[in-house]
């Protein structure tokens, strides 16, 4: 009778313990998707820590794309666009001039530039001229420091005027 | 990594503020004129000798200065 007693408990308990390995599956479902940025300029913070889905950055390793959960790794940006895809589904595009993006271990990405405006604030016109000028001062016979910035502007213009196309 | 604005004697702080600065001068006109201010740098100095003040140099020229010194010797 006691031997039947304990049959019966230990086949109540089984269902519980199927049961239990689920419930700890779903614990994962609990961490966020989403990353955390901040976009800080030395005179302005565009993005505060705030969660957003992805983020697609130039580094100089090649264009790279940064979710959640992303291999902590620190990139140098070439001047280049990075898009920000956020919560709502809409993405935000921003020209930087260069400088650097962090990604945390804790689902967190820095990226700090010296200069970082949206796209539709620069004007096609001005980098058209600028590009001629620069393009004038590379060809012609002024110091090497000169041309060696010449050249410099030259990149960044180029990579703007491909943005804005 | 190979940069070219490395090899003719920049340094990568130099090479942030020219990017910089062309980005700002490529701006719609109302940005541009509010963003120009930030490249400005007006800070000055002067060596002083046996308790005498020098003359006052400007940071920006006397480093433009020296890098095309440092340019040429190299």
């Amino acid at each position: 009778m006691n031997s039947l007693r304990i049959a019966r408990t230990a086949l109540r308990a089984r269902p519980a313990a199927i049961r239990a390995p689920l419930q700890r599956r779903g614990y994962a479902e609990a961490v966020s998707d989403k990353i955390k940025l901040s976009l800080a300029l030395p005179h302005q913070s565009v993005y505060k820590s705030q969660d957003v889905v992805q983020v697609n950055i130039p580094a100089e390793s090649g264009e790279m794309g940064v979710l959640a959960n992303h291999v902590p790794s620190i990139e140098q940006l070439k001047p280049g666009l990075v898009e920000v895809i956020e919560e709502s589904g809409g993405s935000k595009q921003f020209f930087l001039s260069g400088g650097f993006a962090i990604v945390q271990p804790n689902s967190e990405l820095s990226i700090n530039a010296v200069e970082g405006f949206p796209l539709e604030d620069f004007s096609a016109d001005a980098v058209r001229s600028q590009i001629s000028e620069a393009q004038k001062i590379v060809g012609g016979s002024g110091s090497e420091q000169d041309i060696a910035e010449a050249k410099i502007e030259l990149e960044v213009l180029e990579s703007l005027q491909a943005a804005l196309k | 990594m190979a940069f070219a604005w490395k090899a003719s004697g920049l340094t990568y702080n130099k090479y942030l503020s020219v990017a910089a600065r062309v980005v700002r001068r490529s701006l719609k006109d109302d940005k541009r004129l509010a963003a120009e201010r930030r490249g400005e740098m007006e800070l000055r100095f002067a060596k002083w000798t046996n308790g005498k003040q020098g003359d006052m140099k400007s940071v920006a020229d006397a480093n433009a200065a020296a890098a095309v010194e440092s340019a040429s010797s190299s």
